[in-house]
């Protein structure tokens, strides 16, 4: 006769509920974890993504994602043309916000060096990579935006033609795809009133110059809108991404370390400067909490069966004075503990499955952390017991003579 | 024949110093299989304190105990393993019947013969019940039971491996007469029919004639218990 279901039995309602209260208790202890797993998965996701070997960046910065970066475009160039690299594409990445059907969106917008890189790579989940350099955009699934949506930036509309999922930044926003030109025609995006200010400069620069002065008629192409001055330097992009030969990274990484004007950094090192920098504070901040909140669970889930072992004292003491052995009233203790577990973890996975999606940063549920999670669950109560057991052993038979 | 359970010159002592209380003060005794008796005695002259060292569950401080001619406990200290003995040998029935919250009537039969070993506890437990007449309240649990109902239950827990002794604890202390005397003389069916031996401590004299001996015990003292001599001493009615 197994003592615990019996005792669950006659008790089904309160440990139920109590196996409910540990259930939410653990909930909450996994979203932690899971919180914590999804921020240092998202603060490198976009890294990741891109499958670069290497990332050249600004001269002295931790470009692009730590802090900003500015480079000029020549670099992919010059890179493309190093023995060894097999591809070299510009790559871009701001911050915007704009309104869409009266919700405000904020977007990390990454430029992809089109046509070389038109996000094959990125995780679609819907949908197609690019297929023009202009008028099209990947997004990712968490703007709630469909396949087909168009959307106005810098005046023009761009089409949403793919999904991602999970393409976030390290503060959570969501990363929307454009080819590096769209990208910079969005950041570049200037009123028309800037744009004639801008041309009245030119003509003033002009003419104060002794080109200007000897070829009046420049002043025409200055105004002429399908004109770009020729002393206006191309945008520069944030990053060039370079893929390299097999064996062949360490010889380009010192041939590009060797040049004045950039700093470069392996796809390791920029996770690493995402985690030590981006998100380093709020990784130890959850990290600790996840810490204090697993350690308090344990507690409370050791008083939650010390109190369920106290509640059967007298029992135990019958049953003990009755020659009960010892293994069956440990056993007793124990069985319950691994019960309350199991179902409090079954209670904490199925709310899990329905609260976690509608959370506002991910809750990322690795593999570990679904393996390790339930064991946990099982040590946790197996040591929680001990106080239980504790008393299991200390009951005096006698006491059941005492009425 | 050995008796079932015989003990000689125990002593125990509570507390220490001027506090001390002696609650065995050399108490030799023996019952044989197949009696029943009865203990009486006003509270604290040490009944509870004989049971609970005749029933392997407190030893006494001094002197030896004896089961079925075996020593077993010597001077405080057990030769044999004593919840091993209480689990195949002894039955116990207590004031309250101390049934097990959580099993109903008849699991409550079927653990005991469960922890004694005894096969085929579910087929026990319902014949043993059914013994002392409560075999229709099987499925009940312990709080759904009268007292009656309750102290049978325990009876029939204490019965569930044949028992060799069955120490009962102020077993009718919370029944009304008709009760006290029905329990009583299933405590004699018992030991007559079944061949334990049955030691029973209670306050009521009014069953007195069920049991074969009767014992008092004051300051820790045992001694053979005389009703008529009991009667002649007591002062006379104002």
């Amino acid at each position: 006769m197994n003592l615990a279901l019996r005792d669950v039995r006659r008790h089904l309602g309160r440990f139920l509920g109590t196996a409910g209260g540990l259930g939410l208790l653990l909930t909450v202890v996994v979203a932690m974890q899971g919180i914590y797993a999804g921020m240092v998965d998202d603060a490198t996701i976009l890294a990741r993504a891109m499958r670069a070997d290497l990332w050249i960046v600004q001269r002295d910065t931790r470009g692009p994602f730590a802090e900003g970066s500015r480079l000029d475009p020549s670099v992919e160039a010059r890179a493309a043309a190093l023995p060894g690299v097999r591809r070299a594409r510009p790559y871009t990445y701001q911050t915007i916000q704009r309104d869409h059907h009266g919700q405000i969106m904020r977007i990390a917008l990454v430029g992809l060096g089109w046509p070389d890189d038109a996000g094959a790579s990125l995780p679609l989940v819907r949908g197609r990579p690019l297929q023009q350099g202009h008028g099209e955009l990947i997004v990712d699934a968490s703007l709630g935006l469909a396949l087909g949506t168009s959307l106005t930036l810098a005046g023009e509309p761009y089409r949403v033609v793919g999904l991602t999922r999970n393409a976030l930044t390290s503060g959570g926003d969501s990363v929307a795809f454009v080819s590096v030109a769209d990208a910079q025609l969005i950041a570049l995006d200037q009123p028309a009133e800037a744009t004639v200010l801008e041309r009245q400069r030119v003509v003033e620069r002009l003419r104060a110059t002794d080109l200007g002065r000897g070829q009046p008629a420049l002043e025409d192409l200055a105004t002429d809108p399908r004109w770009r001055a020729p002393a206006v330097a191309s945008p520069p992009v944030a990053a060039v991404l370079v893929e390299v030969a097999p064996h062949q990274l360490a010889a380009v990484r010192a041939i590009v370390g060797s040049w004045g004007d950039v700093t470069v950094y392996t796809q390791a090192e920029q996770e690493a400067l995402l985690l030590g920098g981006v998100v380093q504070r709020a990784r130890m901040q959850i990290g600790l909490f996840t810490v204090i909140l697993t350690l308090t669970a344990a507690v409370i889930v050791m008083m939650v069966i010390y109190n369920l072992t106290l509640e059967k004292t007298h029992d135990l003491a019958v049953l003990k004075l009755m020659g009960a052995p010892r293994r069956r009233l440990l056993g007793l203790v124990l069985q319950q503990a691994w019960l309350l577990g199991a179902l409090g973890y079954a209670v904490a996975y199925a709310v899990g499955q329905v609260a976690f999606p509608a959370f506002p940063r991910r809750v990322l549920i690795t593999d570990t952390i679904a393996v390790l999670a339930p064991l946990a669950t099982m040590i946790i109560v197996t040591l929680a017991s001990v106080l239980g057991l504790t008393h299991v052993q200390r009951i005096d038979p006698s006491r059941a003579l005492e009425g | 024949m050995d008796p079932a359970v015989r003990s000689i010159d125990l002593r125990k002592t509570y507390g220490v110093g001027s506090a001390a209380v002696t609650a065995l003060d050399g108490v030799s005794f023996a019952l044989a299989p197949g009696t029943v008796a009865a203990l009486l005695g006003p509270s604290g002259s040490g009944k509870s304190t004989l049971i609970k060292a005749l029933g392997f569950v407190s030893p006494a401080d001094a002197g030896e105990v004896y089961f079925a001619g075996r020593l077993v406990v010597k001077d405080g200290a057990a030769l044999a393993d004593l919840a091993s003995l209480r689990r195949r040998h002894l039955g116990f029935v207590f004031q309250k019947a101390n049934l097990t919250s959580f099993l109903t009537a008849r699991e409550n039969v079927e653990i005991a013969c469960e922890f004694g070993g005894k096969p085929d506890g579910r087929r026990r437990a319902r014949a043993l019940l059914e013994y002392l007449d409560v075999a229709g309240r099987e499925r009940a649990y312990p709080e759904m039971l009268s007292g009656g109902e309750q102290q049978r239950v325990a009876i029939a827990r204490a019965l569930a491996n044949e028992p060799s002794l069955i120490l009962a604890d102020e077993p009718t202390a919370a029944l009304d007469s008709v009760r006290s005397r029905t329990v009583m003389e299933l405590f004699r069916k018992v030991a007559h029919e079944r061949g334990a031996a049955v030691l029973v401590v209670t306050h009521d004299h009014r069953a007195l004639d069920v049991f074969d001996h009767l014992y008092e015990m004051e300051d820790g003292r045992l001694r053979p218990y005389h009703p008529a001599a009991a009667t002649a001493a007591a002062p006379p009615p104002a």
